[in-house]
């Protein structure tokens, strides 16, 4: 039950919802007392011949009455507590998507997808209906409970209600004992579902291995064999769950039996009417359902607390990347300067860059080039503050990253992802996705910058066609000249390109460059790259190697060197000759490189 | 027409469906008779004031035992629905696993893991619940209504077709609430799909989000989703508080005022039973209940019918995988293929391969290399037989490759890939597959002859160490080992190699290149080779480029060509260099 307490900010918050709420739902079980007791009345008066016409008129005219208010009761008192369950459940969806806006990459980093998200859906749903059928069942079997308890023990006789009532604690302590079995058959029952889907995912993606060994038929028993265990493990919830019904039917007979025997002594004795016993059955079968509600609730409330805790936790996960007291608003611009003495990750223990001093002036391009593995994305990585470098700093304009505000620092740097993340939206709405009022005309003139404009239109909607899923499949290429385009709208102070021509042609890699540098006029750029010839034209070209750098010059002076740059250089050449088919005039080319490498 | 083809699902459950059904009846009649009883002791004893001691006992005992009984046979009676359901949709299930073995691959190109999973999984498992409503609440409901009915017209026909009355009332507002629920219910889930939908893409590009300081607004983006996902829940709510529950208390309350004003009436010329009045009273109360039950169930019910449309969808899918032509079944015995002209294309529009012809003599090797995109995989894909569609000939032994058998050209064309899929077991099922002919004897002779079995036996449980989701405990070279070692237990006489680009540790290496070439000696071998050092030795290398075989000839030829080959080769030997 510490789940009210822990929910007891939502209650005040929703103070008015629950206190008409729960008013209206104790009003509606007094309500409830009336027409049994008036079928008692009607009863006696026919047994005794007393009743006349117009008493009929009268009582028949009171149960209609009181249905109808009933009927306005039950619609209001759910309209406000469901409502404000459902409230609830919008406020702490809100607060954790708000929550997860303000994370960290770390934070994504520690935790799978599949497990927020059932954070975000299983758990609210648990805490929803903790705060809307919990409270009813907690009211409604106090409530409704009592009063036809008291009803029956005051007005009747408190002797047949005791008797009445022996049998019921049974029936809250099967109910409650065989929640608890269903949802542990149902948590059997979900992991053997899971297993046959893992078995289908793991079919569907070995499908080549499947088939060239003629794995069909052995697939399939396989396949069998796990349903037949989804169909007993579902058997088994369904042999607790058909326990239910005939608990509450035998339970009740049992009532039934003794209030109508002992009743019957009554009767006889004069204790009570035959009326009498009549309204007592009938509020008898008005315990059934506070009685389940009892023992339902424990199982609710049990869920509720456990889903409560682990979304109560993740809200408070503090974010790592911050902004720093005093940072400043203005947006930085200026000469960029990396001094980095040596940055780990966090929770790791090998430092991942080492003595990184770069100075780029205002308006140079810089080129980082290096194996897989040698720092190029980490680098990066921490001019945005995906991570905070510990020791060392990198400034802007003469201002550290750490002195100028988030969002300040973000507005000056555009970003161009290794792994081309796109929206499922529009392609207008992705590239201006950094400025949703972006006109299309800007959105336009970003497009052909990136070599994108003439494929967009090839696309039988245009700027309009839905990316993702459920929209076109775009190419790699494609993909990651949206990516360009939408960072190029933004035109930032400084650009960043991490890999990310990878997957576009040697001649649209020429031309997305030649458009950058001449729209980029003093403003700074960083790319990252495999192919080289992303990056021939910088005004710096820094050579990674486990995280320091190992050359560093124009491409020049590089060649000249004669290290590793110049080799994958000369490599890259060639491949892109072969690339081509080796038709084209390359022999001079290839000889240069046959000397370098024999 | 789904609800025809669901329905041929029972027909293999007749019995159990019957006794069930007979269960059902009994439950149910043991269920009405009890207010019947009572009826009997108010009538009979309790206002006469007869209290036979030993009818008494009767009564309470006839009591009792209907209530036992009618626990008892509803136990069953519900628990033998829910199985029938379960049986049907497993066979549901395994009717469309097993026919999703059997699509070609062209389907498989086409149509996204992700959906086709779902397909097998949860459009399944919905219509299980379409059965189990259908089955267990509507049946059962339906069965109880009428036998409350029964006992109603037993005990007074003119009272009981007053309240018979209430039906048509009772059936309207069941269309109504059917009616505006079925679209409030798809709104509402559309809305919960679409919130979960932005909140994982979210979570996946949260990075961009904050990258371009869209935080404010995506957060207000998924609070508008989150509001109109919250309005169709309050529609909901308020649905359920107009046209469910409250609306059928009210019934009832009603139809106790009938009851009442009928007696009462009764009462005013003639003797009443009190009894008849006890037991109306108790049979309206239990006339409700399951009017709500199948209300609850009639919105879901929508939605799992089109789920069961998209599984018979995927039942009637006709992109079958190729299988064998003709009667005359050959064999494969030497290993002598032949591509003859062949030509080939994935949409029907672009060739993919065009024009190949080449000969692999028994024994020979031949290596097919290229750049990525150059048609070498799908050369592979072909002798297969993984695609049907292609033009010219393709023959093994002289027999065309559609005229063998499944099992023969399984057997013996073994397929190495480039990803070496391992499945969820062990090392010994991973090596014999599913193939009860394989001995516990020629899985160590295979692993040994790939030289795999060094390290498998130093694996802590050996040949039993178990393989988790993708092999994921093994190194790729591991993995690569291991699959080699599954080819040669079936000791194939063609070998159809996909090299792997992946890049292994030296030592692995060279137990892999050993292997390999241990594996060729004696079989015709067709290699997509990414490393030209590892063919050089090769009967023949076919050199393609955009669909065409663009120089042909061994090692030494080629180079000597000074081409495609040559180039590529000066660019692996620089890589061997740096």
């Amino acid at each position: 039950m510490k789940i009210f307490l822990d929910l007891l900010w939502y209650f005040k918050h929703e103070k008015r919802a629950y206190s008409i709420g729960i008013a209206t739902l104790l009003c509606v079980a007094v309500l409830e007392m009336i027409p049994p007791y008036v079928i008692g009345v009607i009863v006696d008066g026919i047994k005794d011949r007393t009743l006349t016409s117009d008493n009929l008129m009268k009582w028949a005219g009171a149960i209609v009455g009181v249905a109808l208010v009933i009927y306005c009761l039950r619609y209001l008192w759910r309209i406000y507590l469901f409502g404000a369950s459902s409230r609830l459940a919008r406020l702490l969806r809100n607060r954790l998507y708000e929550h997860f806006t303000k994370m960290s990459p770390q934070f994504f980093h520690q935790r799978r997808t599949g497990d927020l998200m059932a954070h975000a859906t299983n758990d609210i749903s648990a805490i929803e209906l903790t705060a809307g059928d919990g409270v009813l069942t907690l009211v409604d079997s106090i409530s409704l409970g009592g009063i036809v308890i008291l009803t029956m023990a005051t007005t009747i006789s408190w002797k047949l209600t005791l008797f009445a009532l022996l049998p019921m604690p049974f029936m809250a302590w099967a109910t409650s004992r065989y929640g608890n079995m269903l949802h542990e058959r149902f948590h059997l029952a979900q992991e053997a579902f899971s297993t046959i889907n893992d078995k289908v995912q793991e079919n569907i993606s070995g499908v080549r291995v499947v088939k060239a060994f003629g794995q069909e038929q052995a697939e399939k028993d396989d396949f069998k064999r796990l349903s037949d265990d989804v169909v007993d493990k579902n058997i088994r919830v369904a042999r607790v769950d058909a326990l239910f019904d005939p608990t509450i039917l035998l339970v009740v007979g049992c009532s039934y039996l003794l209030s109508i025997g002992i009743g019957a002594r009554y009767v006889v004795n004069g204790e009570i009417s035959i009326g009498e016993l009549t309204q007592f059955t009938i509020l008898l079968g008005h315990l059934i359902w506070p009685m389940l509600a009892f023992g339902w609730l424990f199982n609710i409330v049990e869920r509720g607390r456990a889903s409560y805790d682990r979304v109560d936790a993740l809200l408070n996960v503090k974010a790592t990347v911050v902004n720093q007291a005093g940072a400043t608003e203005a947006i930085p611009s200026g000469e960029l300067r990396y001094e980095i003495q040596s940055f780990t990750y966090p929770e790791k223990e090998t430092p991942v860059l080492r003595d990184l001093h770069i100075a780029l002036q205002r308006g140079q391009t810089l080129g980082i080039v290096g194996k897989t593995g040698a720092g190029k994305t980490t680098l990066l990585k921490l001019l945005l503050r995906e991570f905070d470098i510990t020791d060392g700093d990198i400034k802007i304009g003469g201002t550290s990253i750490y002195d100028t505000t988030l969002s300040s620092l973000r507005s000056a740097v555009g970003y161009v992802p290794q792994d081309h993340f796109l929206f499922s939206a529009t392609i207008a709405e992705n590239i201006a996705f950094g400025n949703p009022s972006a006109s299309q005309a800007d959105v336009e003139a970003a497009a052909k910058l990136a070599c994108i404009h003439d494929d967009i239109l090839h696309f039988s909607e245009g700027y309009q066609t839905l990316v993702g899923e459920r929209g076109v499949t775009l190419s790699g290429g494609q993909k990651q000249r949206i990516s360009i385009a939408r960072a190029l709208l933004l035109n930032p102070e400084v650009l960043i390109l991490d890999d990310s021509l990878s997957a576009v042609d040697a001649k649209t890699e020429q031309a997305i460059l030649d458009a950058l540098q001449a729209n980029r006029q003093n403003k700074t750029t960083l790319i990252s790259a495999h192919r080289l010839s992303a990056i021939e034209h910088a005004e710096q070209i820094i050579v990674l190697e486990d995280g320091s750098i190992v050359e560093q010059g124009r491409h020049d002076h590089l060649m000249e060197d004669n290290g590793w740059y110049a080799t994958m250089y000369q490599r890259q050449q060639l491949e892109s000759l072969v690339a081509e088919g080796g038709v084209a005039d390359g022999d001079s080319q290839t000889r240069r490189v046959s000397q370098a490498t024999s | 027409m789904v609800i025809r083809r669901l329905a041929a699902y029972l027909k293999p459950h007749r019995k159990s469906l019957l006794i069930a059904f007979l269960l059902l009846l009994c439950g149910t009649m043991a269920e009405v008779w009890t207010p019947k009883l009572v009826q009997i002791f108010i009538d009979d004893y309790l206002t006469p004031g007869n209290f036979d001691s030993t009818d008494l006992t009767y009564l309470a005992v006839g009591f009792i035992l209907l209530h036992i009984a009618a626990a008892g046979f509803n136990y069953f009676q519900l628990v033998m629905f829910n199985k029938i359901a379960q049986w049907i949709v497993q066979q549901l299930r395994i009717d469309v696993f097993g026919k999703v073995q059997h699509l070609g691959l062209e389907f498989f190109d086409r149509t996204p893991a992700g959906s086709l999973v779902s397909r097998i999984t949860n459009d399944t498992e919905a219509v299980k619940e379409l059965f189990v409503s259908v089955l267990s609440t509507f049946l059962q409901n339906t069965v109880f209504l009428v036998g409350v009915f029964a006992m109603m017209f037993y005990l007074d026909v003119k009272l009981a077709s007053y309240c018979l009355l209430f039906m048509p009332v009772v059936l309207g507002i069941m269309w109504l609430y059917r009616h505006f629920s079925t679209k409030i219910y798809h709104i509402s889930r559309q809305k919960l799909s679409q919130l979960n939908a932005k909140l994982n893409e979210s979570i996946s590009g949260m990075n961009i989000i904050q990258a371009f300081r869209q935080e404010q607004r995506l957060r207000k983006d998924f609070s508008e989703t989150n509001q109109e996902h919250y309005m169709a829940n309050v529609r909901n709510i308020r649905l359920n508080g107009l046209l469910l529950r409250p609306i059928m208390d009210m019934m009832y309350l009603l139809a106790i005022v009938l009851v009442l004003y009928f007696f009462g009436n009764l009462s005013q010329h003639s003797v009443v039973e009190v009894g008849v009045l006890y037991a109306f009273i108790n049979y309206i109360e239990r006339f409700f209940q399951p009017v709500i039950q199948m209300m609850l169930r009639l919105s879901q019910m929508q939605q799992a019918l089109v789920s069961a449309e998209r599984v018979f969808e995927l039942l009637d899918d006709e992109r079958m995988a190729p299988t064998q032509q003709g009667e005359s079944s050959p064999e494969v015995r030497d290993g002598w293929i032949e591509f003859n002209n062949v030509s080939f294309s994935y949409d029907g529009e672009t060739d993919v391969l065009k024009n190949i012809s080449f000969t692999a003599k028994p024994g020979q090797t031949v290596a097919l290399v290229g750049h990525t995109g150059s048609g070498k995989s799908s050369i592979i894909n072909l002798l297969m037989r993984f695609y049907p569609n292609y033009r010219g000939e393709i023959s093994i032994d002289g027999a065309s490759l559609s005229a063998f058998t499944d099992e023969e050209l399984r057997k013996k064309v073994g397929l190495v890939l480039q990803d070496p899929f391992l499945f969820v077991g062990d090392v010994k099922g991973n090596i014999r597959l599913a193939n009860d002919e394989i001995t516990e004897e020629q899985i160590y002779e295979a692993a040994q002859f790939v030289q795999a079995d060094s390290f498998i036996q130093k694996l802590p449980k050996g040949y039993d160490e178990p393989v988790v989701e993708r092999g994921a405990t093994f190194s790729s070279g591991q993995r690569q080992l291991l699959s080699f070692a599954r080819t040669i237990a079936l000791n194939p006489k063609v070998l159809v190699l996909d090299e792997a680009t992946a890049s292994v540790d030296t030592e692995t290496e060279e137990a892999i290149q050993e292997a390999l070439e241990k594996m060729r000696k004696g079989r015709t071998t067709i290699a997509i080779a990414h490393r030209l050092s590892t063919i050089q030795d090769a009967d023949l290398i076919l050199v393609l480029h955009r669909g065409e075989i663009v120089e042909r000839g061994t090692h030494q030829e080629l180079l000597a060509m000074q081409g495609l080959y040559h180039k590529m080769f000066l660019l692996q030997l620089g890589g061997v260099a740096s």
